[in-house]
């Protein structure tokens, strides 16, 4: 490293890219919130969304990003519909009988992607793929740039609603005390369903962002969701603000560890960093 | 005072898993009366409220409500139709504000077309919550958070509003100043059922009262009666 501007470059591209995991962690970490439980098929979902949208671009020539005008509501259905007739029938058995069935989701996703589209390596073609974009002496690919608008408006947009919604209220309050929730008339299983619905539309969303900056394959998801993971315990559980940053420092760590590192230091250095700060604050960043 | 019976447990065996907590519990609650229920640690005082509320069911008896069974229903039903719990321990959303917690109350549908003048109501009622609407309700005192129950409690409108251990951990002006409002609550017209430990305080608020002793009740009639009765009893077996 000679110049700062060699050290520029991978920090602001972390930071950028870093919203993309902003997306992917917010959606487990709402439907983590209300139900207490991980849902391991998180990733496999957001990989569905690179998959669908893949199709929608090169079948029907759709934009990717314009896509999501239809992929949002899709996806909402798509997750009430899976709450509603899958998980919420194991969850009231046990919350472990609802992790087995998320994962045998995950499976069924992994191995029909496999089916439709092979295991190779795919990516979201655009016009901007390759476009780049240019602060002081640093290049910046313009998709990590979306990246990270995406995660400045997914996070206003679910700030606005759980603040200023009654069903947004509903949904905070059920994830601070499911039962004195439910005394104030707020059905648990109806919060279930739309947190699980807006977890998916922002796996769609997650999707189409993850297809436009890194190629993927049908087992992509279990990598995405460890990461989603380690984003929302470095943190801090429960808190928008701490997702928010968590994401950003987890793509800056990612992108300093690969540029000294190389491809190993990719991961080892976010994790270690992880490890690192819970070791200093158990309850993560902004936990509480 | 109209008397027309709003609450009417008839019979109740509740149980949690295989182990039965209430045995053959029957009371009722008239309209516009302030009822008590008093009775020592593990009596099944909270058990019995739970129950009303829909939290937990009766295995034999039921619960009617102005004339409904809501026995099988649950909480967040029974809440619409007209019975709010404030439940023991509190039990605030401790990341939400004040008037979040407040505003969160009136969720139910009979309840939000009013949840505006509502606010200003419990606001009237408990003007420190006003002053404090902005803060997280984790900060509170414990005096304040039970005023911010007791309010999100009347914010769904209720017709019974059930309180649970009201007076715990506070200190006897505050319980002093939370009966004074609980009065102006019944005036406005909302039937009371309180349950307290702290039994002579309660007897002498309250219109009518039940007392309580291992899952069965043992006493009930005109408070200040039970009173004399409790008094009496005491002097003899010195309990
Ligand atoms: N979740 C539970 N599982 C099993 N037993 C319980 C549970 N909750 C309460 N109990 C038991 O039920 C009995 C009645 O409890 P309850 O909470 O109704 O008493 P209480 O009269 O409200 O007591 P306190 O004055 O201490 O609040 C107690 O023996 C208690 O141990
Ligand atoms: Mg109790």
């Amino acid at each position: 490293m000679d110049s700062l501007a060699d050290l520029a470059t991978p920090i602001t591209m972390g930071i950028l890219y870093g919203g993309l995991y902003v997306v992917i962690a917010l959606g487990l970490s709402l439907v983590f919130g209300v139900m207490k439980v991980i849902n391991v098929a998180h990733g496999d979902m957001v990989v569905l969304g690179s998959y669908i949208a893949f199709v929608a671009s090169t079948s029907l020539g759709i934009d990717p990003i314009l896509w999501l005008v239809l992929g949002i509501p899709l996806f909402f259905i798509l997750g009430i519909v899976i709450q509603r007739f899958f998980l919420y029938r194991a969850f009231k058995m046990s919350a472990d009988a609802a992790l087995i069935i998320a994962f045998g989701l995950g499976l069924i996703i992994q191995n029909a992607e496999q089916l439709a589209w092979t295991p190779l390596s795919r990516s979201l073609q655009t016009s901007y793929s390759l476009k780049s974009f240019q602060i002081g002496e640093v290049y910046i690919p313009l998709v990590y740039l979306l990246d990270f608008i995406a995660a400045l408006i997914i996070i206003l947009i679910i700030h606005q609603f759980l603040k200023r919604t009654y069903l947004g209220q509903a949904i905070t309050a059920a994830s601070q005390d499911r039962q004195t929730a439910e005394l104030m008339g707020i059905n648990p299983a109806r919060v279930y369903q739309i947190a699980f619905g807006i977890s998916m539309a922002l796996a769609a969303v997650g999707g189409v962002f993850l297809g436009l900056t890194f190629p993927f394959t049908p087992t992509s998801g279990v990598s995405f969701l460890i990461i989603a993971f380690g984003v929302i315990i470095l943190g801090g559980l429960g808190s928008m603000t701490g997702t928010f940053i968590g994401g950003l420092i987890f793509g800056l760590s990612q992108s300093l560890g690969g540029t000294f590192l190389g491809p190993t230091g990719q991961l080892l250095v976010p994790f270690v960093m992880v490890i690192v700060i819970l070791t200093i604050r158990p309850q993560g960043l902004f936990g509480r | 005072m109209p008397e027309d019976v709003l609450l009417n447990v008839k019979d109740i065996d509740v149980f949690y898993g295989t182990l039965q907590i209430l045995w053959n519990v029957s009371l009722e609650v008239l309209t516009g009366e302030l009822v008590a229920i008093a009775g020592a640690n593990g009596a099944g005082k909270s058990t019995l409220l739970k129950t009303i509320a829909g939290m937990m069911h009766p295995t034999t008896g039921n619960i009617e409500f102005l004339g409904e069974d809501i026995s099988r229903k649950n909480a967040y039903n029974i809440v619409t139709m007209g019975i709010s719990l404030v439940p023991e321990g509190r039990g605030l959303f401790p990341e939400m504000t004040v008037s979040e917690n407040l505003m969160i109350g009136s969720y139910n549908r009979n309840a939000r077309a009013l949840s505006k003048e509502q606010l200003c109501r419990v606001y009237d009622l408990f003007p420190i919550l006003k002053e404090r609407k902005n803060q997280m309700a984790k900060t509170l005192s414990g005096g304040e958070q039970q005023m911010l129950v007791i309010g999100r409690g009347l914010m769904s409108n209720p017709k019974l509003l059930i309180i649970d251990e009201m007076s715990l951990g506070l200190s006897p002006l505050i319980v002093n100043n939370l009966f004074q409002v609980l009065h102006e609550i019944k005036e406005a017209g909302v039937t009371l059922l309180l349950v307290e430990q702290n039994v002579w305080k309660t007897l002498h608020e309250a219109d009518r009262a039940y007392v309580i002793e291992t899952g069965r009740i043992v006493m009930s009639g005109d408070a200040l009666k039970l009173c004399e009765e409790v008094e009496i009893r005491n002097a003899y077996f010195g309990v």
